[in-house]
């Protein structure tokens, strides 16, 4: 099973990442999913796959009621990200789903009635959970054509998808990155690859430099923190991605 | 026929089996078409015969008349296997979250009674659909009795077409020929419809 680790807690506000399943199986990519609880109610970033639903339910509901998850933050449309949508409505058929208006059409496949969605424009919109507001930010192109990434101003924290993601062989798999410059050797391969745009880059570099960080925390990998997360910024603003280069 | 508590295997095997059955219809309608045409050959060429042949125009008459209606008839069938085809895939989609539930069940003890509750909404909605799946099977099954019974028909006009053809005068042999064609067909159908009525009457959840 998962484990599901608090990352931040203030008052009624918790981050819980739900990481690591030492039962999951080689050909099914590992995947970090987040609960944002704000006193009785929970958000969920990035549920995951349908094959690791028990794994991350069983982890969540070590921490929290389950039942109170009443929204799901889906950065994109890829499987891994939200093939388990049909799961979580049949739990709480209530559930909304926070996603780009642009796969609106394509992420009912997965399950849901027109009343779960609840579709993001491209300029992004704040994402209710509990009493308070998190913001849905643009992160078009990287990699999804539909993406955003949810901040939390309080916690100070950004759910980044699969910006600073990296795929860590075994033994390296620690919930924080611990040595940057290990670390982001195995982030390069994977944004030179999936991050096809460099001007969405560029303008998601310095829109996000704006913000307060101190956790930055990706969908696949290890979570930066503190100075890591300006410096993961700048390592990423000078990468050149989106080429495939073919020997 | 109602079985509490259908696995994921055994609703693939049900939509297999289905697909087959559908295939099988394809087979009969494409014969039943043909039979069609033949028919309405035939009652050209008895009008040609004339007077010798009154016999064998009415018999291709009631032929293409059997023609018509066993196509309504596969018509029917298809709509119900297609509506079939709609059922089993959704029992499949249950019956695969359901097993992921029960997953859920051994993995997430503080959330056991939620996942509990989750688990009996479940059984109900698969009960309802498993029901529906048997009322279809049961409507199929009375369809393919009818089919049955329409093809025996078709068969002894057949084989009436033939004694009458033997009264056809000068256009005795091409008459023969006719109807020799009809009863071959009904032949393939009957067979086709064998196979249909063995792969329907499989265990609906084998």
């Amino acid at each position: 099973m998962k484990v599901a680790k608090t990352i931040y807690q203030q008052g009624a506000r918790r981050w819980i990442a739900i990481v690591r399943d030492p039962e999951r199986p080689n050909y099914l990519i590992d995947t970090n999913e987040y609960v944002v609880v704000d006193g009785g109610h929970a958000l969920l970033c990035d549920p995951g796959g349908l094959e690791v639903f028990p794994a991350v339910f069983g982890a969540i509901s070590s921490e929290v009621d389950p039942s109170r998850i009443e929204a799901i933050f889906s950065s994109h449309q890829d499987p891994d990200v939200i093939s388990s949508l049909a799961l979580w409505l049949e739990f709480n058929p209530r559930m909304k789903c926070y996603v780009s208006w642009l796969w609106g059409g394509f992420i009912p496949h997965f399950g849901g009635t027109a009343s779960t969605f609840v579709t993001m424009p491209d300029g992004g919109m704040e994402v209710p959970v509990g009493g308070s507001r998190l913001i849905a930010v643009p992160a078009h192109y990287l990699h999804s054509s539909g993406n955003f990434h949810l901040y939390d101003a309080n916690a100070k924290i950004l759910f980044s998808g699969d910006v600073g993601a990296a795929l860590l062989p075994p033994g390296t798999d620690g919930l924080f990155v611990e040595n940057f410059d290990q670390h982001i050797k195995f982030a390069e391969a994977f944004h030179r690859r999936w991050m096809g745009s460099e001007k969405a880059k560029r303008d998601w570099c310095e829109r996000v430099s704006k913000l307060e960080i101190d956790m930055l925390c990706p969908q696949h990998g290890a979570i930066y923190r503190g100075e890591d997360v300006a410096r993961f910024i700048n390592w990423f603003d000078e990468l050149e991605i989106g080429c495939l280069k073919i020997d | 026929m109602a079985r509490s508590g259908i696995t994921q295997d055994e609703a693939a095997g049900q939509l297999r089996r289905l697909v087959q059955i559908n295939e099988q219809i394809k087979a009969v309608v494409s014969t039943a078409f043909k039979i069609n045409l033949m028919a309405l050959n035939a009652i050209f060429l008895s009008k040609r015969a004339g007077q010798a042949a009154l016999g064998f125009g009415v018999l291709s008459n009631e032929l293409r008349q059997f023609a018509v209606e066993l196509t309504e008839k596969m018509a029917e069938l298809r709509s119900l296997v297609a509506g079939s085809l709609r059922g089993v895939t959704d029992l499949l989609k249950h019956a695969r979250n359901r097993a992921i539930m029960e997953r859920v069940d051994s993995e997430a003890a503080a959330a056991r009674a939620s996942i509990q509750a989750l688990l009996v909404r479940q059984r109900v909605t698969l009960d309802r659909q498993e029901s529906e799946m048997d009322v279809l099977h049961r409507r199929l099954g009375l369809l393919l009795d009818e089919i049955g019974q329409l093809v025996e028909l078709g068969g002894v006009l057949a084989r009436s077409a033939k004694i009458e053809a033997a009264y056809g005068g000068s256009f005795a042999a091409a008459l023969m020929q006719v109807s020799t064609d009809f009863d071959q067909i009904i032949g393939v159908i009957r067979s086709s419809l064998d196979a249909l009525e063995k792969s329907e009457s499989q265990e609906v959840y084998a």
